[in-house]
Parts: structure tokens; sequence; C-alpha cells
């Protein structure tokens, strides 16, 4: 099977995808544009006072006049830090609110991926960018974002203030300027490729490292541990050296910042100093037009050094908006289509994957309200393939699956979904109490009847056993189930979710002998009363259905009870022969 | 840990501390050097002092760029080698074939390889910082005292005094950004854990209260994220406002001194620009007692893993000449084995069916040679040798374990089955038709590539690949712990008839620790453990036939 990516926007797309979030917010994104340029505003009062200082000075103006300004520049900074404590917090406020609902927007579609989209792209990228792209994103928005927001403005309104100053004193901070661009554009392609290798080369390395540990007592019992060794090191060597070389480039770049700050200062105080011999300006304004370009050199340092966080922010945040603007989740559209039965009709004329070989053909599959059939094969021979299409994940090549006569392309996915449940060899136990693992299959089930689902799959031995009973926490982090525990509680999800039809496609050969009979009893009464159908990874468990299906090469090549077939001496004897060795 | 550290790195430490205070020298002189400019050239149009004064403007800033950049290469190569050194050394620590008493999980050591050992190696470039602050703080105070001595005073002790002050909120701060982080990090987690269990939600339909449960906790997450931005704005606000208001005193009495002619127009600029200046060397230093702590915390830890003791101390002797018996254990004791005796001849196949799976685990952990001397009761004699008497790697030449974890490795399917030493293409071909697996070769033969795990293959053919890897070993024991648990019934089958016949014709030995009964149909004897030792003993027919708990355990 091909895997496709899932899409990623445009600049253009993502551009207007966040306009359009910062427009739902008004009121909000005025006020924080506000606050930010005002406090901006207020930090450029000291330099300023501090020209006309130095021209009191130098005029010889009374002390009067030194308390008078060291007063103002005081005021001023009482109202900026007010301003930006204000801006600060309503910045963060529509900052963190558009995450927030990013986040929220891009989960709820990647949950709501169509089922073919989602057999085709598989979990890998969705996982990759509702965690690592969400946090990337997420902490550039907290973190950076305040500091970039800031750093620009500031360097918007000091170049302002030099202006405001003398307009020639202004055209002399802008000589600066194309000494910046030039490092930004010299440093970023040259830095993009080696930021590239080196996040490979520490994925690399990450992979060595965790291979030889989580293999450790494998390599001692082929005593290969030099070899990881080796492995590991010659890893760690190679990203070292990626990162050693990757700093040299960046601090060539900050080189050549420092080259254009000597440019720029250079510009204003040459300028400066024809204004003041041409009396055309005064000592105090050369003064303050020196230091407001001082003051620029931390903002437009920290915008030039955040370039590269606030590119890979781009990047994410394309793709966090390429899964954000899929469709919305699907509702069950139209009337329901009026399903008269629990019946379940499979009717496969061919079945492949792409332009891969058929995997499946010529299958007719009926399954009895009620019923219980089970698949039987060896591994390869369509047994899982057969079970997905009966669930409707995946939509036959050629053919139609019917539930209550109704076609599932007919009922649409949300109501197949209620209505027939699929337990697949995918194992998870989701992380947290084990009170909302249980609770996303009946989000209203009280903890009588979470208890009575365990107990009826057989879990009731092992729940007593737990720490905190409903409140334990499992899965990632938490306390370990064994695999047959995870598929228990995936049974009980199943109890609770109450489906009309149940396919269960669970390997439970992992649990040993007795384990398996176990959970096939937990099956047994999970599924009893709806019409299942069952793949069997253990022959036991297709001993006790009304039907089997023998699958060989993706056609049907035996049918009937199962103790019929195994009176016939057909390919089902054999394998019952071979199973119980 | 620090100390020998800083003694290997000693000559790139010494260029790059040496580079940076000079780096943070210069810095400081920035703000005295436009104060020289403007007093001598801008004030007094002096067009050769112009000159003069830009040229050394120039001069300053060549200095302070170089120094930076080779200053900066030097600190970071130290940390970067020195990170690298101790990655190296826990990956060796972890794993020594002796093993490790640390008593740290796979994912700890990992996170201790990965994480701690970058952070320690940290503390070294965090000293260097540290100096040059120093360095820019003492030439600020120089310049300050030379302008003015009660001045300067005032600034060098009231700046770190407001900077102190502010440093009293460091503390609320870090809570409430400490629970953002928390619980921004759980709404991550969450979504990951979500969508990994994508396919388990679909299954019965439950999407759409996983989404709403997302959204709960992202308005969690958010209302944490506002408080604490709450907190660092006023946090930011209180900073701007105490540095302003320092200005506003250093420029009053600055000016003071001007007016009254005991300081120059340029003094006065200087004496400004430096009282701000110096807040940055001062918060470096702050930072730098924060950053040394975690750096001290990590490199405990990466000193607890290097430092362990081993899990066993393996004797020094060669594996004797081959015996008829290979393995003899003579009255076990050890976790759940309760005198265990038990003979291994050259050339038999062995079933062990173990009621509990706990003493199949302490079985095997005491033949894979993992097992302190001192832990265990009995003996164990390899090739009628005591086991503790040898080398390991002689120990792991005879008696080969291959756990019932899977563990591959990513590389070829060729480096993976040539881990026991076979290198040529027919032995590695011969003992994947041994296992049955086949069907892995056929994409691309012997050349097929795994991931991390071997995560691109089935469970079915991890186990099959890695049983082939154990017999292409041709050890002269084999030891596998229920090999074909994730294998259909006709493949098992034929796996148990080609095993068996692959390890007769040698003669090599080969215990198979399994409930499955087509292993044990064709073992050549069954063994049977119940707490903690032998309980019965026969072929699978009969002891299918003679003993009803058998039958409970192994038929299907």
């Amino acid at each position: 099977m091909t895997r496709i990516l899932l899409p990623t926007a445009t600049p253009r797309q993502t551009w207007a995808a966040i306009r359009a979030e910062f427009a739902r917010l008004p009121g909000l994104s005025a006020a924080a544009a506000a606050l930010l340029m005002a406090a901006s505003a207020a930090g450029l009062v000291a330099p300023w006072v501090l020209g006309l200082l130095v021209d009191d000075v130098i005029t010889g103006a009374g002390a009067g006049r030194v308390a008078y300004w060291a007063t103002v520049i005081a005021g001023a900074a009482l109202v900026g830090g007010a301003l930006t404590t204000a801006a600060t917090a309503v910045a963060a406020r529509l900052g963190e609110t558009v995450l927030a609902r990013l986040r929220e927007r891009v989960l709820d579609r990647a949950l709501h991926l169509p089922s073919a989209t989602l057999e085709r792209t598989g979990t890998g990228d969705l996982v990759s960018r509702t965690g690592d792209d969400a946090t990337v994103v997420a902490s550039a928005i907290t973190g950076s974002g305040p500091l970039v927001v800031g750093a620009a403005l500031s360097v918007v309104l000091t170049a302002g203030g030099l202006f405001a100053l003398d307009w020639r004193l202004g055209l002399a901070g802008l000589v600066a300027a194309p000494g910046y661009v030039f490092a930004l554009r010299w440093y970023l392609p040259r830095s993009a490729p080696y930021y590239m290798k080196k996040r490979i080369a520490s994925g690399e390395r990450t992979q060595a490292l965790a291979g030889a540990l989580r293999g450790a007592a494998t390599a001692r019992a082929y005593r290969i541990e030099e070899t990881h060794v080796a492995h590991v090191a010659a890893s760690s060597a190679t990203t070292r050296d990626l990162t050693l070389e990757v700093f040299q480039v960046y601090t060539r770049f900050v080189s050549r910042i420092n080259r254009a700050e000597l440019i720029g200062l250079a510009a204003v105080l040459i300028t400066g100093f024809l204004l003041v011999r041409g009396q055309m300006a005064t000592v105090g304004a050369a003064t303050a037009a020196a230091l407001y370009f001082h003051r620029l050199f931390n903002p437009i340092g920290m915008l030039l050094l955040e370039a590269d966080t606030v590119l890979q922010a781009g990047a994410s945040l394309a793709r966090l908006v390429g899964v954000a603007s899929l469709p919305a989740a699907p509702v069950a559209a139209g009337a329901d289509p009026g399903v008269t039965g629990d019946d379940l009709e499979v009717v496969v004329t061919e079945h492949h994957y792409d332009d891969g070989p058929v995997v499946l053909a010529d299958i007719t599959l009926r399954l009895a309200a009620g019923s219980r059939v089970a698949l039987v094969g060896a591994s390869g021979a369509g047994k899982s393939t057969l079970a997905g299409l009966a669930a409707g994940i995946v939509a036959p090549t050629d053919g139609t699956v019917r539930l209550g006569g109704v076609p599932l392309d007919e009922l649409g996915e949300v109501r197949t979904r209620q209505r027939i449940a699929l337990i697949s060899q995918e194992v998870h136990v989701f992380a947290g109490p084990l009170r909302d693992d249980l609770r996303l299959a009946r989000p209203d089930a009280s903890d009588d009847e979470l208890r009575g689902a365990l107990d009826l799959v057989g879990a009731t031995g092992w729940f007593r056993a737990l720490p905190g009973g409903l409140d334990t926490h499992v899965g990632e982090g938490g306390h370990r189930l064994t695999a047959a525990q995870a598929q228990q509680l995936a049974l009980a999800r199943l109890v609770l979710a109450d489906p009309e039809v149940a396919v269960l496609d669970e390997a439970t050969a992992e649990a040993g002998s007795s384990g398996a009979r176990d959970l096939e009893r937990a099956a047994d009464a999970a599924t009893a009363g709806r019409t299942t159908l069952i793949v069997a990874h253990r022959l036991t468990q297709a001993a006790s259905a009304d039907r089997v299906l023998v699958l060989d090469q993706g056609r049907v090549v035996e049918e009937g009870s199962p103790d019929d077939l195994l009176r016939a001496g057909g390919r089902y004897s054999e394998l019952w022969a071979a199973w119980n060795g | 840990m620090l100390r020998p550290a800083l003694r290997r790195q000693r000559g790139r430490l010494a260029a790059g501390v040496t580079l940076l205070c000079l780096h943070q020298a210069t810095e400081a002189l920035v703000p005295v050097a436009i104060g020289v400019v403007i007093d001598r050239a801008v004030a007094t149009s002096d067009t050769g002092a112009l000159l003069l004064s830009l040229a050394a403007l120039a001069l300053l800033f060549t200095v302070l760029a170089l120094a930076w950049r080779f200053g900066a290469r030097f600190s970071y190569a130290a940390k970067e080698h020195e990170a690298h050194l101790a990655r190296v050394r826990l990956a060796e620590r972890a794993l020594d074939p002796r093993g490790q008493r640390s008593g740290l999980r796979d994912g700890e050591l990992l996170s201790v390889a990965a994480s701690d050992a970058d952070k320690s190696a940290g503390a070294i470039r965090t000293a260097g910082l540290a100096a040059a602050a120093c360095s820019a703080l003492l030439v600020s105070a120089v310049s300050l005292i030379m302008v003015d001595l009660a001045l300067g005073l005032g600034v060098l002790v009231g700046v770190p005094l407001v900077l102190m002050g502010l440093q009293r909120l460091a503390p609320l701060l870090t809570r409430r950004s400490e629970a953002q982080q928390a619980s921004l990090a759980e709404t991550s987690a969450l979504a990951v854990d979500l969508v990994a269990g994508l396919r388990v939600l679909r299954g019965i339909g439950a999407q759409h209260h996983a989404a709403g449960r997302f959204a709960a906790a992202s308005h969690d997450a958010l209302s944490a994220t506002l408080r604490a931005a709450t907190t660092k704005g006023l946090h930011l606000g209180l900073t701007s406002a105490v540095n302003g208001l320092l200005l506003a005193a250093v420029t009053g009495a600055a000016g003071w001194l001007a007016l009254n002619g005991r300081i120059t127009v340029g003094e006065l600029v200087a004496v400004v620009g430096l009282a701000q200046f110096i807040a940055e060397p001062v918060q470096v230093l702050g930072w730098c007692v924060q950053s040394l702590a975690t750096a001290r915390a990590s490199a405990r830890r990466v000193a607890k893993v290097l430092q362990a003791a081993p899990a066993v101390r393996p004797g020094t002797e060669s594996a004797a000449p081959p015996a008829c018996e290979r393995v003899v254990l003579t009255g076990l004791r050890y976790g759940t084995l309760n005198g265990l005796s038990l003979r291994i001849p050259a050339g038999e196949t062995v079933g062990i069916v173990a009621y509990d799976p706990r003493d199949a685990e302490a079985l095997l952990a005491v033949l894979a040679g993992t097992v302190s001397r001192e832990d265990y009761q009995g003996s164990v004699r390899i090739d009628e040798a005591p086991a503790e008497s040898l080398r390991l790697a002689e120990l792991r030449r005879v008696v080969l374990v291959e756990q019932h974890d899977v563990a591959l490795f990513e590389g070829t399917l060729r480096d993976n089955l040539a881990a026991g030493g076979a290198d040529d293409d027919d032995t590695l071909l011969a003992a994947i038709r041994v296992a049955a697996a086949e069907d892995v070769l056929h994409h691309r033969g012997l050349d097929q590539v795994l991931v991390e795990r071997g995560a691109n293959l089935s469970g079915g053919q991890r186990q099959r690949v890695a049983l082939a890897r154990a017999v292409a070993a041709a050890p002269p024991v084999l030891v596998l712990h229920d090999p074909t648990t994730a294998v259909d019934p006709v493949t098992e089958a034929l796996i148990a008839e080609r095993l068996t016949a692959a390890r007769r014709a040698r003669p090599q030995a080969t215990v198979v620790v399994t409930s499955s009964p087509a292993l044990l149909r064709a073992a050549d004897r069954v063994l049977v453990l119940k707490d903690g030792r032998i309980c019965a003993e026969g072929t699978h027919d009969d002891l299918v036939a003679a003993e009803p708990s058998y039958r409970e355990a192994v038929l299907r």
C-alpha cells in the first residue's frame, strides 16, 4: 500500500487561516496591538530626554532642569511598566486562545479522518503533527512570540524615534539595514541544510542509542556489545561534528551582525558630527541618536537570531493548518435509511489495494442476525482484510457490504461505526485513569456499568488488584497492563459501546494457552447476542462458531459448521490436526 | 563529574574563557566609546578627532566580533566533546557484558544518555559564561569608578540589589510556568495518545467522545497558560519599570555632576550607558547559578549509571572441551526455582513447560549468565566447568538464549542474521528456511532493510527472523522461549519439524521453553516445571496421556 501524506497548507493559506482566527477576536486583537505599541513607545522616552539633558548641560541650565528630566524618565518608566504588564497579558490571551482553538480543531479533524484516508496515511504522520508540530508552534507562540513581537515593535518605533530627532539621523540609521539583510540572507540558506542534516543525524543517534539499550539483552547474548557501542559512538560523533560545523556558521553570522552594527553606529555618529558642525542639530540630538541606535542592537539581534525559530514554527503551522482545513467531522446526514435488521452481508467480487495484487476474490459472506461466523486461514490468506471490509473500514474494490439490507455507503460512516464495532489487532490502552479509558466507549456510563463490563469480560480478578480501582492510571507512564489485560479492556469497551454487530480480529496468541482460553471466554461473553464475525487466530475460536469459512490466498476454500468440516477431512481438519500438535 | 571534564577540556576552555572575557569587556566599552566620540569629536567639531575615534570604534568592534566568534566556538566545542564522551561511556556501561546494577529501566537509561549527558556537559560552557560575565562587571566597575567614585559605587551596588529584589519574584514565576508547561505537555501527550489509538477509537465509534475530552484538556491548558502569562507580564512590567527608575536616578545624579562640571557630557553618556549595560552580566550570572544546579542534577544521574556495579562477576577461564552433557543444573534455587536439576545432552531437543511463568524467567536468566553467583544456590555447569569460573564470552558462546521479547536491530536482514558470527549467505538462507521465514526475503532478499526494532515486519515475521538468527549462530546449546506465539498453526508445525531436524543433524542441544503442542511433540523429551522444580518428564504424547494438569496447560 503506498503511503500518502496529509495535506500541508501553502504560506498563503496559512496566513489566511491565522488572519481569520484573529478576525474572530476583533476587540482583543485591537487592544493587543494598541497596548504593544504604547509599551514600546514608552521605552523611547529615556534616550530622548537624555539628549535634551545633554543640551541643557552644554547650555548650562539650572539644577531644576535635571530634576525635571529625571522625573520625566521615572514617569515614563512607571507608565511603560504598566503598559508592558497589560500588553503581555492581553497579547498572550490573544495568541494562546488562537493556539488553543487551532489545536482543538486539528485534533478534531485528525480523529475524524475518513477511514479510507486513515488507511492510506497511517497514524505516524498524524501523531507527529498533533504532537511535535503542535509543540513547536505552541512553544514559539508562548516562548518566542512575545519577544519577537516586542523586538519588532521596538525596532520600528526606535527607527521612528531617530527620524523624529532629525530625518537625516534617521537616514543614517537606515544605512545599517542592508548589512542586517545581507547577514540574514547569507546565513539562512547556509544554515538550513545543516539544521536538516543535524536533525537527521541526531535522530539517528537517538535510534542507535534506543536500539542498543532496548536490545541490550540480545546484544549480550550474541556478544555484539562492542558493535553497538561503536555504532553509538559513530553516530554521536557525526552529530557532534555537525553541531560544531553549524555553530561555526552561526558565529560567522553573528560577526556579520556586529559589522552591520558598527556601520550603523558610525553612520549615525558621523551624521551627528556633520549636523552639529553645520549647526543643524544639537549635541543632545546627536547623543540621543547614538543612544537610540545602541538600543537597537539587542532587539535586532534577537529578531535575526529568532528567524530560525520563526521559520520552523511557520513550517509546523502549515502542517497543522493542513490538517485543520480537512473537511469537518461527518454528521449522520439525512434520514436513517431504515436498517431492517442486524444481519450482515458481504459480497466481494474482487478486492485489491491500489494497483497491488488481488487479495480477496469471489466471496459471499452472510451473517444472520445474532450468529457467529469464524474466518480461518494461514497468515496472509486475507482474513484481516475481509474483517476490515465487513466492518466498513475499507470499501471493497468491487463489491458491497449490507447491514440489514442497507449498503454501508448509504448508511454513512457515523451510523456504520455506531452499529458495527471492530476490535483489531492493534491494542491500545489510553493513558490516564482506567475510568476515562472505558468511558471513551460510553461517556455517560456509571461506575457500576464500567465494573459490570469488566466483570463480564472476566477482568474482575486483576481489576480488584489495581491500587486505585477505576482511578488507577493505566497506559503510557502508568500501571502497565499485560497484553491479555489490554485485550480484555478492549472487549469491555465493546460491551459498553454496545453495537449490533461485532467484528473481532484480535490476536490472542501472546497470552499463552490458559490465558488465551480466558480471552476466548471473554470474547464469547462480550459478543453474546450480537452478530459476530471473528478472525480465528486460534482454531478453538472457530470450534465454538456457528459457521466457519476457510480462506486460502483470498478465496473461500471451505465453508460449513465446524463439526461438519472436521468430519469432511479437508483443509480445516488438517489445520486442526497441526494445531493440536 | 565536573572536575575531570574541566581537566580534559582545559585547552579549549582556557582559550574560550579568555576570549569570552575579552568580548564582554569590549561590549562594556561600547557605551564608553560612544561617550568619548560625543565628547571629543561631536561636541568639539574636530574632524581629526572624529576620524581617530571612528578608527578606534572600528578596532573595538573588530576585537569584539572576533573574540566572540572564536571564544564561543572554543567553549561550545569543549561542551560538545564532553557530551559525546559521556554518551559513549554511558553506552559502554549500559551494554557491558556483565550487566549493571543502576536499577534504571531502558527508557530512563535512554533519557540519561540522550539528555543528561548534554546537560551535565553544559556545565562547562556555563562556567565559561560566568567567568566572562565577571570580567564584564569588572570592566564596567573600573570605568564607572574612573568617572566618579561615588556615582560608580552607587551604580555597582544599586543595580545588583535591584536585580536581586526582582529575583525574589522568580519562585512564583517558576511555579506558574512549570504548571503551564506541565499542563501543555499533558495536552500534547493526550493528543498523541488519542491519535496513536485512533484505530481503536474508530473501531468502537468513539472519535467524537475523544475529541470532546481533548477540547476539555485544551481549555484547562489555556487557563494555566494565561495564569502564567499574567505573572510573566507582571514580572516584565516590573522589571522594565524598576530599570527605568534606576535609569532616572543615575541620569539625575550624573546630570547634576555634569551641570556642576565635575564630569563631561561624554562621561554622562558613558555612565548612563554602563548603568543599562551591567544589568546583562548580572542576569547572566543569575542564570549561570540556576543552570549549574540543573547540570549538577544531570551529572548525578550520569554518575549513577557510570558508577553502577556490574550485575555479575564473571570468571576468567576458557570453556572446557565439549562434554556429553553440555549443561547440568543441580539443586538450583533462584527466584521461584526451588531445587531444580536438569541435564542437557548434546544433540537432544528438550521441551520445557513451566506452569508458573516466573519459573521460566528465572531459568532463562540463569542460563543467559545474567545472574550473579551469590544470588543463586546449587550449581550450574557448562561442559562440566562451573559457570561462574568461565569468561562471559565463553559461557555465551556455548549457551545462546534468544529471548521471547524479540529485539531486532536497525540494518539489513543480513546484518541481523549474522549477529551470531555466520557471514556466508548460504548459512543465513538455510537458517531462514528452518525458521520458515522465506516470506521476509520476498522483496530484496537478505538486503531487506529492517528499521529500528524491526518495526517494518509483522509480529510473526519478527519472531521468525529472531529464530533464524539464533539458528544461524549455531550455538552448541540453543535456548528458545516461546518462539512461535505469533505464528500461524501451519507454519508452526513446519518450524517444529525443521528446527529439530537441523539441530539434531549437527548434533547440537536445543531447549525450548513453550506451551505449544506442536513444538513439544517435536521435542525428544519434555520436562514439566511446577513449584520451581521438575514434576514430570516424558514425551509429549506420554505426558498428554498421563498428566491431566499437563493437558490443561498445553492443549488448546
